[in-house]
């Protein structure tokens, strides 16, 4: 009996040493201090967008697992623990979350509400990813990962096994991926080449080429990331010339805005963009370090994540994915009263907190943006009318 | 009540007593007062000879040369209340002094002491100084004289006088108009809430139907959002400026069709356009009629989507710009009238996949025929803009060129169409094979760039007749 208790102390004293010492310095602190919510813009304006909470390890999702053990090392915990280690790209897609980790070569899969955390099975053999930069899936769920190292598009299937990769004979630079029916968008990086290439997505034949700089200075120049909004658009961010450039699928420009510079409403590195189900255009800056948000004539709304805030501040942030899926679950961490219509999840290359989560929304019984342009729009007619009587 | 009637009784008892005694002969056969005797309607007083039922003798001498020696028992109305005494006291009183403003007080050639029963023209208007006798348009019993019919000439609980408020006094005699305002199912809101003379002067006026002013201002009056906009317009809706104004097309007091009109809007339309005999414009009616194909407003009834009823600064009163020549090359903003509906960028890139079907492989065919610079058709050169029995509204019996009509041939396949116009030759055109158009012996020259003409056949075709 002596030997055992012995056995079991020198093989699980971390494990015993650990949770007492927090359990007697919890004790003594008594309740945790409550956090107060980071919203933006900052008071006094009316909040439109709240930071909810980050996500960097598995344990972030799946919750700590009760490793108390009489028997156990501690050792068990640590090796199960997933991590996302430089992110760039990010997809959500049905509720699950994409995350390319070009920093060791992965692709993270996170579904929040099945509280899983897994790594792309396919990401082997010939399907081992390189630099993944970004990702897109079609119809059939099938996976579309842009590989900077590869130079090419390396394609899994729904169960996340390998299928297939094209283009590499383009000698490509791929940045950003989308798809859209059958064909297949790709960023085009490489140098002197920057374009749009529009693959078919089942013989991956390169079809055409879009968004090249035409002799007016006007295309694609340096472009990192882009994303088609519900409406078949395509919006390119270009860190060379500071601009968003907004395309049709033919690759005419239908919108340019921005430029170079290191106030609001310009661009030090424009890097990741979204646009919302109300055509909101979201651009991550990582020079600047924050997401500025357009309207679809791109005016500038609202900029948010800035560096200097205990929480809420983004950390050489690179890309976003802007969701309306899981609202109920983000919910659960908003403020109490704040209602959430759409989430936000925004990579950050460095930093402990490798995805930023933000939910967009208004206080409940807070006029909405249109009502309360309406409201202003009465209010400075009736004093029109007052000063003329 | 009681002691009003026997202090009456008395007086005039006493009356009696001291003319029975004082005066063998009446006031009105003595002769000093005969004339009171030749009065037609003779007040009834007057009659029986009560003459101090209003005068009271002040002297016993009379008569007294230059002396007054009678006065009257009461003053202005109290005189009269004596006997005809009112009841209730109403609101309004009417102010002037009875007996010598409006009535005879020992008779008159008419009814009610008044010398003109039928025609108080000439007693109101005495006091009144309203313009009734310039008016060219006249209410009818505001011109016949008939004032009581609609005002009370003693007391009344309505302003003016009035014998009730004005909407009902209205409808009193206009029964008609009644009936089908109360089954009308959109009712002008003035009709609805306010009183009739906020348009109309129930006297009269110089404005047909004695409105308060010329059409279309007593409209506007109200309407300013219109107002506004029909000021220095370049094409006016010719309507809105004649007599009749606003009432040509709406009815201004009820209707059963939204906008209130007496009909649906493409009927109230077409009950003018349908003659040839209106200048330039066209008969829209029988451009129309047994067509296979209406644009889509028409077959809706929707005239005003693509035009202003009220007018516009655009051609043909269009709701955007359009222009008025033939050929007009496309530029941002010239064929608003058409692209406020269809695809916006249809004309702005030479080569598209998305925004027309009209395309040989992603070469635009619309952008070949209205965006060049040297001779960009205009949309009527192909379509019709109301209706046609061509597909997407081509003209199938030929575009207009002046005096010739110009066949234009349209058909479409599956994947693209063929077009055989008297324009240029026959060219068919496909969206997924885009067809050549080089003719066979000019293909070594073939590599030479299109430029930005209509197309490369263009140059070998002579047949260009538009």
């Amino acid at each position: 009996m002596f030997k055992f208790f012995l056995l079991v102390s020198r093989n699980s004293c971390k494990s015993i040493l650990i949770p007492l010492l927090l359990f007697v310095a919890s004790g003594c602190a008594g309740p945790a201090a409550k956090l107060e919510p980071v919203f933006f813009p900052p008071q006094p304006n009316p909040p439109r967008i709240q930071y909810l909470t980050g996500i960097s390890k598995s344990t972030d999702i799946e919750g700590k697992k009760n490793t108390f053990s009489l028997i156990l090392t501690g050792r068990a915990d640590i090796d199960e623990q997933k991590s996302i280690i430089k992110p760039y790209g990010i997809m959500t897609r049905k509720g699950k979350i994409y995350v390319c980790d070009i920093g060791v070569g992965n692709v993270v899969i996170i579904d929040p509400i099945k509280k899983s955390f897994e790594y792309l099975k396919g990401n082997t053999n010939v399907g081992k990813l390189k630099k993944p930069a970004n990702i897109a899936a079609d119809a059939d769920e099938n996976l579309y990962v842009a590989d900077v190292a590869r130079k090419e598009i390396v394609v899994y299937n729904s169960a996340g096994n390998f299928i297939r990769a094209f283009g590499k004979e383009t000698d490509m630079k791929p940045t950003d991926v989308a798809v859209d029916g059958d064909l297949v968008y790709v960023l085009d990086l490489q140098k002197k080449n920057n374009e749009i290439k529009i693959f078919d997505r089942k013989s991956g034949e390169l079809k055409q080429s879009i968004g090249k700089m035409a002799a007016n200075g006007e295309g694609l120049d340096m472009p990192t990331n882009f994303t088609f909004d519900n409406n078949g658009f395509l919006y390119a961010t270009n860190s060379g010339s500071g601009k968003v450039i907004k395309f049709d699928k033919d690759g005419h420009i239908l919108l340019s805005f921005g430029e170079l510079g290191d106030v609001i409403g310009k661009f030090s590195r424009p890097k990741g963009i979204a646009v919302d189900h109300e055509n909101r255009i979201y651009v991550v800056d990582g020079g600047n370090q924050n997401v500025q948000v357009f309207s679809e004539k791109g005016r500038l709304l609202i900029f948010f994540g800035d560096p200097g805030l205990l929480r809420g501040s983004l950390n050489l942030p690179v890309s976003i994915s802007v969701t309306r899926d899981n609202l109920e679950y983000y919910q659960k961490l908003a403020a109490p009263g704040f209602i959430l219509e759409a989430v936000m999840l925004i990579t950050n290359q460095y930093g402990a907190e490798k995805i930023s989560i933000y939910g967009l929304g208004q206080m409940q019984g807070a006029e909405s943006g249109a009502e309360q342009i309406k409201a202003a729009t009465e209010k400075k007619a009736d004093s029109a009318e007052t000063i003329n009587k | 009540m009681r002691i009003k009637l026997l202090s009456l009784f008395f007086f005039m008892w006493t009356a009696l007593f001291a003319t029975s005694q004082s005066h063998a002969e009446s006031c009105s056969n003595a002769g000093c007062h005969k004339a009171i005797a030749d009065i037609k309607n003779i007040h009834e007083p007057v009659k029986k000879e009560e003459c101090q039922a209003c005068h009271q003798q002040r002297s016993t001498t009379h008569p007294v040369s230059g002396e007054k020696n009678f006065q009257l028992t009461a003053k202005g109305a109290a005189l009269c209340n004596q006997c005809h005494d009112r009841k209730e006291k109403k609101k309004v009183v009417h102010p002037p002094d009875c007996l010598f403003a409006c009535h005879k007080p020992h008779g008159a050639a008419g009814r009610f002491l008044l010398d003109n029963d039928k025609d108080l023209t000439g007693l109101c208007v005495g006091c009144h100084k309203i313009t009734l006798p310039k008016q060219k348009y006249m209410h009818g019993p505001a011109a016949v004289g008939s004032c009581a019919v609609c005002h009370d000439p003693h007391q009344s609980s309505e302003k003016a006088l009035l014998k009730g408020p004005v909407r009902s006094l209205c409808l009193k005699c206009h029964q008609d108009f009644a009936k089908s305002l109360n089954a009308a199912p959109i009712i002008h809101l003035p009709v609805k809430e306010d009183s009739c003379t906020s348009c109309h002067d129930p006297h009269g006026s110089q404005e047909v139907m004695f409105l308060k002013e010329k059409m279309p201002d007593l409209c506007l009056d109200c309407h300013e959002n219109i107002a506004e906009k029909i000021q220095d317009l370049k094409v006016p809706h010719k309507p809105v400026k004649e007599t009749r104004g606003c009432g040509n097309c709406h009815s201004p007091h009820y209707a059963t069709a939204k906008g209130l009109f007496a009909v649906e809007e493409k009927e109230l339309c077409l009950s003018c356009h349908n003659t040839d005999k209106l200048g330039s414009l066209r008969n829209i009616k029988k451009d129309i009629e047994g067509k296979k194909y209406l644009h889509g407003p028409i077959s809706k009834g929707d005239c005003k989507a693509c035009h202003d009823p009220h007018g516009s600064n655009s051609f043909r009163m269009l709701k955007g710009n359009y222009p008025a020549d033939l050929y007009v090359p496309y530029k941002d903003g010239v064929y608003e009238a058409c692209l406020n509906c269809h695809e916006k960028k249809l004309l702005r890139y030479a080569d598209t996949t998305l925004y027309t079907k009209f395309r040989n492989g992603n070469r635009n065919l619309h952008y070949v025929h209205v965006a060049i610079k040297r001779k960009g058709r205009t949309c009527r050169v192909c379509h019709e803009a109301h209706a046609s029995n061509g597909e997407k509204l081509i003209s199938k019996e030929g575009s207009q060129f002046g005096d010739w009509k110009i066949p234009l041939n349209f058909q479409i396949n599956s994947n693209g169409g063929r077009c055989a116009p008297g324009c240029h030759r026959a060219f068919s055109y496909d969206r997924e094979k885009p067809v050549s158009y080089v003719l066979e012996e000019n293909k070594p020259a073939a590599d030479k760039p299109a430029d930005d003409r209509p197309s490369t056949s263009d140059s070998v075709s002579k047949t260009e007749a538009n």
